[in-house]
């Protein structure tokens, strides 16, 4: 695992993986102490992590890359009213794309999932994004150069 | 013995099935599914052996059986759900990247993934459990990235598809190039896949300037 990386983190990611921690953590006791655990009978439980508890390897694997990005773990502050026009990590951009519609947020890369709209701060496009304003071009210079034109920023 | 023989015989069948980014570009005796996987694999030991503190061992298991589920879902592509009958309007459709709504996104995220795991969950079923439980994790960590090495081979997949995307681009010149680099600039964000990326742009397109 990457350590010493700093893991930039939107307030619902860290939350995210912190319910999570705890959820293995309990699935760590019960698995040493051969019982069932509690959280089971949460109906928040993800029913994948049935499997992480059966693999005792595979859930310390798991704990332990938790607690690695708690230690570099970098949250996403909301940025100041003045900056509200400016895309910075955490902004829902959308953008025109050549006569196409989209829209990104902008987050780490432990967030990151493209086919899902949220594009990377390191991938090529969203450091592109960064700094600009509404009505900004940004040119991405592709074998077909594209623009993304920024029609509208804002933060949960 | 027999649950395995059944298991080897069934995986081979990826031997014989081709990738569907191809077969909708009218790619000539385009590459299967077990080719992108050998590929894929070897490209993950030797790139990861550039990464601080990695499981090469769990790489290259991630590697092996990512594409296991296959074999009963299907290949899928972005375009699947919009892709038009006719080869004309198909072919016009690869020149562009398709975009969806982010609940549409989110829609077919769901989708393909209920799908494989069904398909995964079919086709161990019969493995002693250690094992099951074994290629279900890994397979979980490359879906949801939940180890750095299931992150890195999320991403080091799609650069196998990329490289490929461009040999067939040099020998038959198509898919068209615009939708991958498009596709490409919004999903890696790798370091180490960036560069080779851009060596892989040199190779192919000839461009010295970076472009990634």
């Amino acid at each position: 695992m990457a350590e010493g990386k700093k893991f930039y983190l939107t307030k619902k990611g860290l939350e995210g993986f912190k319910k999570e921690y705890e959820t293995l953590k309990d699935l760590r006791i019960a698995k040493t102490k051969g019982k069932v655990p509690k959280i089971w009978e949460s109906e928040d439980l993800n029913p994948e992590y049935l499997s992480f508890q059966e693999d005792l390897n595979f859930l310390e694997t798991r704990i332990a890359e938790l607690e690695n990005i708690f230690k570099n773990a970098c949250l996403i502050i909301h940025p100041l009213k003045k900056e509200l026009n400016v895309v910075n990590l955490g902004a829902t951009v959308r953008v025109k794309v050549g006569e196409e519609k989209d829209e990104f947020t902008i987050v780490g890369t432990l967030e990151a999932k493209p086919s899902l709209g949220k594009i990377s701060n390191e991938s090529p496009v969203g450091m592109a994004l960064l700094g600009h304003k509404v009505g900004d071009e940004v040119l991405i210079s592709s074998p077909i150069k594209t623009i993304y034109k920024i029609k509208k920023i804002k933060y949960n | 013995m027999k649950n395995f023989v059944d298991f080897f015989h069934e995986i081979g069948k990826l031997k014989g099935k081709p990738r569907r980014s191809w077969v909708i570009n009218n790619i000539k005796n385009p590459e299967s599914i077990a080719e992108h996987t050998f590929r894929a694999a070897i490209m993950a030991w030797i790139l990861s052996r550039k990464k601080k503190n990695f499981n090469i061992e769990k790489v290259l298991k991630i590697a092996l059986i990512h594409d296991l589920c296959e074999i009963y879902a299907g290949d899928t592509t972005p375009y699947d759900s919009i892709l038009p009958r006719n080869k004309k309007k198909r072919a016009e459709m690869m020149k562009t990247w398709p975009r969806f709504s982010n609940s549409e996104k989110k829609r077919i995220a769901r989708e393909k993934y209920n799908k494989e795991k069904k398909a995964l969950e079919k086709l161990i079923s019969k493995l002693p459990v250690d094992l099951k439980k074994e290629i279900k994790n890994l397979w979980l960590d490359y879906e949801k990235g939940l180890t750095a090495e299931g992150r890195f081979f999320r991403q080091m997949d799609r650069l196998e598809n990329f490289l490929q995307d461009m040999e067939y681009w040099k020998k038959y010149k198509k898919p068209p190039q615009g939708p991958w680099w498009l596709w490409a600039r919004e999903f890696f964000d790798d370091p180490i896949l960036l560069e080779i990326i851009r060596e892989m742009d040199n190779k192919f397109h000839k461009h010295k300037k970076p472009r990634i």
